[in-house]
């Protein structure tokens, strides 16, 4: 038994062993023990035998040069088809033809915006909270921070290989401030920004997506979720200001709203698809802090709602958040298509 | 959620071992819940079908029974991903997103880690794995892919001086154990499996009684129901129309030919990887013959091979009696003895 028990190990070692090389894309393995052994023997006495064998052959050919050399410095003194040949003197150049004045070049056209389609490269991430902000917990004891970072790296995974470039404001749990996010978005000059996060509501029986824009609003329940989400905003009382004019200037707003509307559209449909009774809790507006100064059309999706228990056991299963991440890319992707651009899997 | 490491036998991981098979899949996991479906995946054709189904996907014998209604796929070519299609790549995703859920419905705890040992065909390639990888990439948390007759040995627990044969029905697959982790060498695949015989039952029913309409859904169930080799015990008596009115055919003698057109190639790839095992040893692996997967309970199989063995000193092969979750035993065998240190390395 403990012999068979000994093997059984070795055999999961191997098997493991195996998987690595496949996931290095390393070349299988098929030869013998004994055929492995002359081999590397015949390795190590090549390794030995090549630097003798290019010193040898260094030598005897610097030799030989050596001697060739000076054979042909001899014959050089006395053959003059090895003199140099003179320089060319300029005079001797023809000159190039004057270059005429492209005629197209001479009278400006206006240029057709559809030659130059906006594209969308950088989508910054943003998994909500971080650190001791740890964001709703469920009564199961899932923690917001760690589903949306979770499903914030599946997004990450799946956008790479549509050929995004894609920033995360956080890649593990770790605890930055609102502006500290917006600040990242700014600096790596993303076209559109997602925050992701997962919602709390008290009616628990309620259960949903949503989708939001920078915007005011007189619903009490978004303005609680929005206090909740605001919490370590990192903004001074002096931002407060700013921040006010952002909200009802309507900066970004249309192209905000529009991708919220995609995102919505596309977490809605491809969540019935597993989960029949989820409900289209719609696209709204609401003053979170992180969507104030991010200078992108900014999001902010609450893609479940871990105080329904329903929800909560999904968003327990690997298979769920993958759902949920390929939901938000088809978001993204809606979006992208609706500026003319289209993405396709990397082969 | 991804960055906690999985204990062995914590509560919130849940191993799973998975046989994708080109016909049958099946699932076998640590919380006791075994489940097999048809390797069929359907989408609905139209707005009307997706009305009439209420469904926007469908997995297994659902998707069979409305197959007219679905673009229906079997993603699974010789135990492989068909190649050179993203709905095969989705619908293998389908496919084991369904397993999965099969499993985490029994699942009576909060599952965090879902760990995974996938089989595959002996001689898979290595790029053939790895596209498999990438397409069932973020369904579990960690996966491992392992050769089927592998899983299969492992779950039989005949680690050593033994050879499985399993064949399902894409592909038959060779393995000879030598108590160590199966080289390329040790291994073998032949494209001839329990599809070929339905198709050479439908081309001799149809050849015999060429009035007869018969699909090639019709010439399998048929031979799930008597396929046989050797002599027959009774007749085998099929029904299918012939100008809209349901007839009955004696397919005794083509169910028979379809079956045995198996053996040769079979029997020969027998006979060659045991010649190839060091001589001292060939006796002992002779006489440790085992014949697993779905098409290994045609009738009277083992009893052929075992003939085939008279020619070289005699043996013995032994079938194994529950072939369709097998292999997933031994993939969930291999998923829990995997330390959680080597599973941590193979985040899916």
């Amino acid at each position: 038994m403990a012999r068979q028990d000994r093997i059984k190990r070795r055999m999961v070692r191997q098997l493991v062993r195996d998987n690595l090389e496949t996931l290095e894309g390393a070349h299988p393995r098929r030869r013998g023990r004994r055929l492995r052994t002359v081999l590397t023997v015949a390795r190590v006495l090549l390794l030995v035998a090549l630097p003798a064998a290019l010193f040898t052959s260094t030598y005897v050919l610097s030799t030989v040069a050596a001697e060739w050399r000076d054979d042909v410095w001899q014959d050089d003194a006395h053959n003059p088809t090895f003199s140099t040949r003179a320089p060319i003197s300029f005079s001797e150049m023809e000159p190039l033809p004057p270059i005429e004045p492209n005629r197209s070049m001479a009278t400006p056209q206006p240029i057709d915006p559809s030659v130059l389609p906006l594209a969308l490269h950088t989508v910054v991430l943003d998994p909500g909270h971080g650190g001791e902000n740890e964001g709703t917990i469920s009564p199961t004891g899932l923690i917001e921070k760690e589903i949306t970072l979770d499903i914030g790296q599946r997004v990450r995974s799946l956008l790479e290989s549509y050929s995004y470039k894609v920033v995360m404001t956080r890649q593990r749990d770790e605890d930055f401030s609102l502006k500290q996010r917006a600040e990242l978005a700014n600096k790596a000059r993303g076209d559109i920004f997602v925050s992701i996060h997962v919602n709390w509501i008290e009616n628990r029986e309620v259960r949903g997506v949503e989708t939001f824009f920078l915007g005011a609003t007189e619903d009490p329940y978004l303005e609680a979720l929005a206090a909740r989400e605001n919490q370590n905003s990192g903004y001074s009382l002096a931002d407060f200001r700013d921040i006010l004019e952002q909200v009802y200037a309507g900066v970004r707003q249309e192209e905000s709203r529009q991708l919220a509307g995609a995102m919505q559209q596309a977490l809605y449909d491809s969540l019935r698809a597993v989960n029949s009774t989820v409900r289209d809790r719609g696209v709204k507006s609401a003053p979170f802090g992180v969507l104030t100064h991010t200078e992108m059309p900014a999001i902010l999706a609450e893609v479940s709602c871990v105080s329904n228990d329903v929800e909560a056991r999904l968003l327990m299963t690997p298979i769920y958040r993958q759902y949920l991440a390929e939901a938000i890319v088809e978001g993204i992707q809606i979006y992208a298509r609706s500026l003319g651009q289209a993405n396709h899997l990397e082969g | 959620m991804s960055e906690a490491t999985p204990q062995q036998g914590s509560d919130s991981v849940l191993n799973l071992g998975v046989d994708l098979g080109t016909s049958r899949s099946s699932v076998s996991a640590s919380n006791g819940v075994r489940q097999a479906v048809e390797s069929y995946v359907g989408w609905p054709l139209d707005m009307v079908a997706r009305k009439v189904l209420r469904r926007d996907v469908l997995v297994g014998r659902e998707a069979l029974d409305n197959r007219l209604m679905l673009d229906l796929h079997r993603p699974l070519e010789r135990g492989l991903i068909k190649e050179g299609s993203d709905k095969d790549i989705h619908a293998v995703r389908e496919l084991l997103k369904h397993l999965v859920s099969l499993a985490l419905a029994g699942a009576d705890r909060d599952i965090m880690t879902v760990q995974a040992v996938v089989g595959v065909p002996a001689e898979a390639l290595r790029v053939n794995k790895q596209q498999l990888r990438s397409a069932l990439k973020g369904i579990v948390d960690s996966l491992m892919i392992v050769s089927e007759p592998f899983a299969v040995a492992y779950a039989l627990e005949s680690l050593v001086n033994s050879l499985i044969i399993d064949i399902g029905a894409g592909t038959a697959d060779f393995c000879v154990m030598h108590g160590r982790y199966p080289l390329e060498e040790d291994q073998r695949t032949l494209p001839i499996a329990g599809d070929h015989v339905d198709e050479q039952l439908h081309r001799l029913i149809t050849s015999k009684y060429p009035d007869a309409k018969i699909s090639l859904h019709m010439a399998r169930e048929w031979k799930e129901k008597h396929s046989f080799m050797g002599e027959p015990t009774e007749k085998v008596w099929v029904v299918a129309p012939v100008q809209g009115r349901p007839t009955e055919f004696d397919a005794t003698e083509p169910m028979r030919a379809a079956c045995e057109s198996l053996l040769p190639s079979v029997k020969e790839t027998m006979l060659d990887l045991i010649s190839r095992v060091q001589p001292e040893y060939q006796d002992r692996v002779r006489n440790n013959v085992i014949l697993s997967g779905g098409s290994g309970l045609i009738r009277g199989f083992g009893m052929a091979l075992q003939q085939g063995l008279e020619d070289v000193g005699g043996g013995r092969v032994r079938v194994v009696a529950d072939p369709l979750h097998v292999g997933a035993d031994g993939g969930l065998a291999l998923a829990m003895d995997a330390p959680p240190s080597e599973w941590d390395k193979l985040a899916a």
